[in-house]
């Protein structure tokens, strides 16, 4: 080793030990207080008198979408709540999704093999990112964070990102994203701190992306033909839809694709893995998406295991291919740079892109499980 | 290949030579100082990120003077004819160090873009990239990343990637992990009046086609400039490049694609030998001339087959050979340092090449070809032409590696690859830009 090598070495050394104390300086993130919660209501507002000219609006209290007390979230009339089968991992948090449409309106299946939907004009999809105080009381005090709007108009969906204040009594319009330090207890009663990142409006695109036009991500067939509670009972959700008037042409749930419950640990593993990676990845890694470039597809369709990852090699992974050789290496989870990227949070080699400053345990894991059956 | 045997033989020939030469260089050069600029107030930061958002086609987003750290990516979605100008590259400075999520600093899609005269640096993941964009051009923009430690530096500086009609001129890209210009998957390419230096590629065109890459300078890399194909992917094989009269000289840089004294990873770039000039893998149309090819420890050019990665070849559409290649009219200069011995190609050069080891290499020819063209390589199946004033005075070796590293043969002969054949490109619509 030469005396330059040996420079570096030290102040690779030493570079190490100044990050990892400035990292501890952090971790002392302010935390937000529940008492700064201010009881309000919704305004009383006809979704169906809504200006679509005017969106977006300044607040998310200027639509109408909810009712009653504001936390609570409850919907107003006709907007629905759905939820994907599978669901994609963001910092842990809670989600509550709905969806409206214009009375009359109607949504239809597609055919192809993921049962696309094609929206009316003037759809409208809501969803709540939160965190329950608690874990082990999931319906007790939350912390709303953001409400992301998706509104079809003149055949094109656009993105609208709104930030909730920390009275907790609306939300307003923010086009340029945010950091909010978020803490809750988890299920095994550890507290957990973290800096929520709001990603920019245009980060948006980064998932709802096909061919460079935004497209919704969750509101598709094979997501959504499962059964769910609604106020009034159980029903699959395309059943419902179709009873309410919002889906036109609808057959019965078996003419059309379902994708697994990844959470449900009775599934079959490789379907379980391939849903987990269908809704967290697959918006960007398939033909259409962003990560075409990249030739990994990991779509709950794909049948091709080199392009699954089996045996390939990275593209453009540069670091965040860490010491491996291949996406997938069939029974040895820990030597596969899909895993690496899935577990490490450095910016630029962690994967997804964005959504994400923590690593998904879980997910991590049905991972590892279903790379470690493989021949 | 294998690489147990070929390092334990070559650390047994060279230990104390090794000691003292095969250490490669580093560099952590910087073009100027940012840290001496004005820094942007967090208004004038948001404006900038808005402007991006806000963005309708035919706007020119101006970027004053100053430092501007982000927290957030620049994303530019889907929109024409948009000019992004600073006011020079050590002027307004774009910095990503604070980027806490995402994959590059600046994102850039639509049709006619344009961005110039600015500098962006530290971005955890590339510098700038562009994707689906006709119309692309980079000018006058400096990408770069000032960690000491290099370790901790971005994959690609300008990364425009299944874009066509690019068009990059006087940029600087430097000290990247990976490729400093990196065009993937595009097609009307120029790259020319452009520096390179400190990063692990200078600058690479992969899966493209119809690229110049003219009057660069590609210098204090691991290597200079290379043209790679890379299996599985969808725009599967690229074919037409010219490089010519480019300055590719002392690329003797480490390879800090993956840490020190780490085996290389699935990138092929983390196999690429300090020391390279030029390196072309399972290339296709491609013509090297004119081009000063001074000082590179190990080899000036390079033509390979993928077959030297030892990676699937297996793959729709796409030909692990390289072939059509024409290499002439170039200026050679070797130098005294050791070629490289801490990648397997590298000790493949250094320790098997026809002319005595530890000699460095004008040019070398991996040697493997199609055997259902041909049923030996002194027809040139390839079509690899090399066509060089004072050929005998080149250190030339074409190897025959099909026996793999128990048997490695070389020769100095490079009669059956003195003939000339022709590259089609066309690129004359992109110089009016």
């Amino acid at each position: 080793m030469t005396r330059f090598e040996f420079r570096i070495l030290f102040g690779v050394l030493f570079l190490g030990m100044a990050l990892s104390c400035s990292q501890k300086t952090s971790e002392e993130i302010e935390r937000w207080d529940p008492s700064a919660i201010v009881e309000a209501e919704w305004p009383e507002k006809s979704m169906a008198q809504i200006d679509f000219a005017g969106i977006p609006f300044k607040n998310l209290s200027d639509y109408g979408f909810f009712k009653g007390e504001v936390t609570a979230l409850a919907p107003s009339d006709r907007v629905l709540p759905y939820a994907p089968a599978s669901s994609l991992f963001t910092d842990y948090a809670f989600k509550s999704r709905f969806i409206w449409m214009p009375e009359g309106e109607a949504a239809t299946i597609n055919s192809d093999e993921e049962g696309t939907l094609n929206f009316p004009d003037q759809t409208i999809l809501i969803k709540n990112f939160y965190y329950p105080l608690d874990f082990a009381q999931p319906e007790g005090p939350k912390r709303i964070i953001e409400t992301r709007l998706m509104v079809k108009q003149n055949g094109i969906w656009e993105a609208y990102p709104y930030i909730w204040n920390d009275e907790q009594s609306d939300a307003a319009y923010k086009v340029v994203g945010a950091e909010k330090p978020v803490h809750w207890k988890d299920a095994a009663g550890e507290t957990q701190v973290i800096n929520y990142l709001v990603p920019n409006k245009n980060q948006c695109k980064s998932c709802h992306n096909a061919n460079e036009v935004m497209v919704p991500i969750g509101v598709k067939a094979k997501h959504l033909n499962h059964t769910i509670d609604f106020s009034e009972g159980a029903s699959n959700q395309l059943e419902k839809w179709a009873s309410e008037g919002m889906l036109n042409g609808f057959d019965h749930p078996e003419a059309y694709p379902k994708m697994v419950d990844y959470l449900d640990s009775k599934g079959p593993l490789e379907l379980r893995a391939k849903a987990y990676l269908d809704i967290n990845c697959a918006h960007c890694h398939r033909a259409e998406g962003p990560a075409s470039t990249s030739g990994l597809f990991l779509t709950y369709e794909e049948k091709d295991p080199l392009k699954l990852g089996v045996f390939k090699t990275p593209v453009a992974a540069g670091f965040g291919a860490g010491s491996f050789k291949y996406a997938i290496l069939p029974g040895k989870a820990d030597e596969s740079i899909l895993t690496y990227r899935m577990e490490t949070n450095i910016v630029g080699a962690a994967m997804p892109e964005i959504g994400r400053v923590t690593t998904h345990q879980e997910g991590l894991a049905l991972i590892k499980d279903w790379i470690n059956s493989l021949e | 290949m294998k690489t147990r045997n070929l390092l334990q033989i070559s650390l047994l020939i060279f230990p104390l030579v090794y000691l003292f030469f095969s250490c490669s260089s580093s560099t952590t050069e910087m073009t100027f100082d940012s840290s001496k600029l004005r820094k942007a107030s967090q208004e004038e930061v948001e404006k900038v990120v808005e402007a991006f958002i806000l963005a309708e086609d035919g706007d020119v987003i101006e970027v004053p003077e100053g430092f501007y750290s982000f927290k957030t990516q620049l994303i530019l979605d889907n929109k024409s004819n948009i000019q992004i100008k600073g006011q020079g590259m050590d002027k307004t400075v774009l910095s990503f160090r604070e980027l806490k999520t995402g994959g590059e600093g600046v994102k850039l899609v639509g049709n006619e873009i344009l961005i110039q005269d600015l500098s962006i640096e530290d971005a955890p993941g590339d510098g700038v990239k562009s994707q689906h964009v006709d119309g692309m051009t980079f000018r006058r923009i400096n990408v770069t990343w000032t960690n000491g430690d290099k370790s901790k530096n971005g994959t690609y500086a300008i990364y425009p990637v299944q874009c066509k009609n690019v068009l990059i001129d006087e940029c600087i890209a430097s000290h990247s992990k990976d490729a400093g210009i990196y065009v993937g998957q595009s097609e009307n390419i120029i790259v020319k009046n452009s520096l390179a230096f400190g990063n692990v590629a200078g600058i690479e065109i992969e899966n493209s086609d119809n690229a110049e890459v003219y009057g660069n300078t590609a210098r204090d890399n691991a290597g200079g400039i290379l043209v790679f194909n890379l299996p599985g992917l969808p725009k599967s094989d690229g074919k037409g490049t010219k490089i010519y009269d480019n300055d590719i000289i002392t690329n003797n840089h480490v390879n800090f694609a993956t840490p020190l004294g780490e085996d290389p990873n699935g990138n092929t770039v983390t196999m690429i030998p300090p020391g390279s000039g030029i390196v072309l893998l399972a290339a296709k149309d491609v013509e090297v001339y004119n081009n000063r090819i001074h000082k590179n420890k190990t080899v000036g050019i390079a033509i390979a087959n993928y077959h030297v990665t030892g990676f699937p070849m297996d793959a729709p559409n796409w030909s692990p050979f390289t072939s059509n290649i024409y290499v002439h009219n170039n200026d050679f200069k070797r130098t005294w340092r050791f070629p490289d011995l801490t990648k397997e190609f590298g000790q493949l050069i250094s320790v098997y090449n026809a002319h005595g080891k530890g000699k460095t290499q004008d040019i070398i020819y991996d040697g493997f070809f199609d055997q259902s063209l041909a049923e030996n390589i002194l027809s040139n199946p390839m079509s690899i032409c090399i066509d060089e004033a004072d050929m005998e005075k080149l250190n030339f070796t074409l190897f025959d590696l099909w026996e793999g590293e128990e048997n490695i043969k070389a020769s100095k002969d490079y009669n059956p690859f003195v003939c000339q054949t022709e590259v089609f490109t066309d690129v004359s619509h992109l110089t009016q830009k």
